[in-house]
């Protein structure tokens, strides 16, 4: 980590509540994407790699403004790939699950190995956003770790005024909770599938810019991510938007306090543990619907 | 038994009409050009590339058994053929066990560590199966990589397990490479046999049924769980021999086949052979390797290298893949096997 280890409680929460951010906002995605369309993304882990790469890329060659431009870019353009992948990937494959599944696995392989091929295969540092520190008790903290969790609530809260609230949010719960019903009501079911990709790609995108800082850059990253958004909307619930928040934090606060306090290994099974648990006690996770079927 | 004696003495002409057909007529050519291999003497290097194709067979077929005929889609069919990898080279290397009951025990934990996801998600439906298997293998792959663990292990028992150098100098099946190709081809032909055998019983109608319908099953008194839970086993077992032999083949395993690239093999490979077609699997398998060994071959050309890193053989895979979900979800070969039959019924003026 980047403080001393002075005091591992307060690291602890900072740590927990700075992944658990960035897992929400990961997971939001995930689910809204499944909640809507009945849609198993797996590319999700690829929209991150794009994103960060976009952004390494302009961050190595644009000395001067070479951030900013980079994030601007990163976002638009990973936005525009999520519609995109809807569009030419999903939609001609609606009606085959598999098929839909299968297609964004080969596409997740296909961004891997394009980003190894355009850039390299190594594993890069990035600087965080905002440079400098504070103390919190003994322990410096980055202020980038404030952008994180100011962007992440706000973030969270748009979307939740913005799914609730605004028209296109209503005829995208319509989808959701009746995709031939809504149709009939003059909705176009496509439309609205192919803008909730590109909200979940944003999303995505804006949790790469904030976590590449004190994560890695490397092409296999994608797969991490997929697997801790997966144990998350599992636990939050497949297509609940507050459960995903709150698996989010529960997800995140559980690896880091094995991680400090028990053992990294313990860390690296939770993913597991949880998906197995909630399957066998709550496949519906803890805020999801029950499914009537 | 006297069901068995009727078989038996109904295999003469059932074989008889079997090789009438078109399709009894490649299967058995491919066969005998697999006999026949070894006796015009290829170098190592073209035996070990048709070793690795029979082993990815195995493994391609038991994914298409899962996937084509019961419907249920595993993205982490890694799993099996890491865990078995693992268990084999560890059985044959710390207890010095023959190769052939390592490779059964092999499979057989491998399937115990399927069971661990498999079961709770195969209660549900949705996409429970697709999504735990896949966490279970990055999991895997992440506690393999693990250093602190290997160190762990082999203060605990004086071994090798995890850590990225994996196990390594496993002895091969036999220091003969004739006897090893034909081990490996008499396994890949009992699994193909075995599951299509399986696939066109009694209970690969019930498969069938639950992969077209699976409220319509359950509705005709079909336990579907117990029988979803059944395909996985077979399927992973069959995964976990093949897993056993790639470690066998290649002398070792590391930490790199539980990545979801292994899980990515095999439904390429049957995505080429076409989805629900066990041969056609087989053949995927044959096509998947060698077009993978010519591509690695093209990257080494220098005159090549203004192609960059494009011609590398999984990245031609991904979009290969793609192209054939998107515009060809019945695979390339069915197609492609269907002109040639045409062909061959005017050849014969039928």
């Amino acid at each position: 980590m980047f403080f001393s280890l002075a005091d591992p409680i307060v690291n602890f929460l900072i740590f927990g509540i700075i992944q658990g951010s960035i897992y929400a906002l990961l997971a939001m995605g995930f689910s809204l994407v499944y909640g809507v369309g009945g849609i198993l993304n797996q590319a999700h882990g690829a929209f991150y790699v794009i994103a960060t790469y976009i952004f390494y890329w302009f961050f190595i060659n644009l000395p001067v403004f070479g951030l900013l431009i980079g994030i601007i870019v990163a976002l638009i353009i990973t936005t525009l790939i999520g519609g995109l992948v809807y569009i030419l990937l999903i939609k001609p494959l609606k009606d085959s699950h598999v098929g839909v599944v299968i297609v964004t696995f080969a596409f997740a392989f296909f961004i891997e190995n394009l980003v190894g091929i355009l850039v390299d295969k190594q594993y890069h540092d990035m600087p965080h956003l905002i440079p400098g520190y504070f103390e919190i008790l003994g322990t410096s903290v980055p202020y980038h770790y404030l952008l994180v969790i100011g962007i992440a609530i706000l973030l969270v809260v748009l979307i939740t005024l913005f799914i609730n609230k605004l028209k296109l949010g209503k005829s995208i719960r319509a989808v959701a909770q009746d995709a031939e019903a809504a149709s009939l009501m003059g909705i176009n079911v496509d439309r609205i599938l192919a803008y909730t990709l590109m909200i979940s790609a944003f999303l995505t995108s804006v949790a790469a810019v904030l976590n590449v800082p004190v994560d890695i850059v490397a092409p296999h990253i994608g797969w991490t991510i997929l697997l801790n958004s997966f144990a998350i909307v599992v636990l939050g619930g497949l297509g609940s938007l507050s459960g995903s928040v709150l698996g989010a934090y529960i997800i995140a606060f559980a690896r880091a306090y094995t991680n400090f306090f028990i053992s990294p290994i313990l860390s690296a099974l939770i993913p597991i543990i949880v998906i197995v648990a909630m399957l066998v006690l709550r496949p519906r996770g803890i805020l999801g619907k029950k499914e009537i079927d | 038994m006297e069901k068995l004696n009727e078989k038996i003495s109904g295999f003469p002409a059932y074989f008889k009409d079997w090789i009438k057909t078109f399709r009894g007529k490649v299967t058995v050519l491919c066969l005998i050009g697999l006999i026949l291999l070894p006796l015009a003497n290829p170098n190592p290097y073209i035996m070990g590339i048709f070793n690795t194709f029979m082993i990815y067979a195995i493994f391609a077929v038991s994914w298409d058994f899962l996937a084509g005929y019961v419907g249920q889609v595993s993205f982490g069919h890694a799993i099996f053929l890491g865990v078995s990898g693992y268990a084999t080279a560890y059985i044959i290397k710390y207890f010095a066990w023959p190769w052939w009951s390592a490779l059964l025990l092999g499979a057989v934990i491998a399937v115990l560590f399927g069971i661990i996801v498999g079961v709770p998600a195969l209660r549900l439906k949705g996409p429970y199966l697709a999504l735990g298997t896949l966490a279970m293998s990055l999991i895997l792959y992440q506690l393999f990589l693990m250093g602190s663990l290997g160190i762990m292990w082999k203060n605990a028992f004086g071994t090798d397990l995890f850590g990225t150098d994996g196990l390594g100098q496993v002895p091969p099946i036999s220091t003969n490479v004739d006897i090893q190709y034909y081990a490996i081809l008499i396994i890949m032909c009992l699994s193909i046999a075995f599951l299509t055998h399986l696939v066109k019983s009694n209970i690969g109608t019930i498969f069938r049924a639950i992969r077209d319908d699976e409220t319509g099953t359950s509705a005709s008194g079909i336990n579907t769980t117990k029988y979803k839970i059944l395909a996985f086993l077979i399927s992973g077992f069959f995964a976990g021999i093949a897993g056993g032999l790639y470690a066998l083949r290649f002398s070792g395993v590391n930490p790199g086949v539980f990545q979801p690239l292994y899980s990515f093999y095999a439904i390429i490979m049957v995505a080429i052979g076409g989805i629900a077609s066990l041969s056609g699997a087989a053949l995927g398998a044959f096509i998947f390797v060698f077009l993978g060994e010519i591509l690695r071959l093209l990257g080494d050309i220098p005159q090549l290298e203004v192609l960059g890193g494009f011609a590398e053989p999984i990245f031609i895979f991904s979009i290969l893949l793609i192209l054939i979900i998107r515009f060809a979800e019945h695979g390339l070969l069915g197609t492609l096997l269907e002109k040639l039959q045409s062909l061959w019924d005017i050849v014969l003026g039928r």
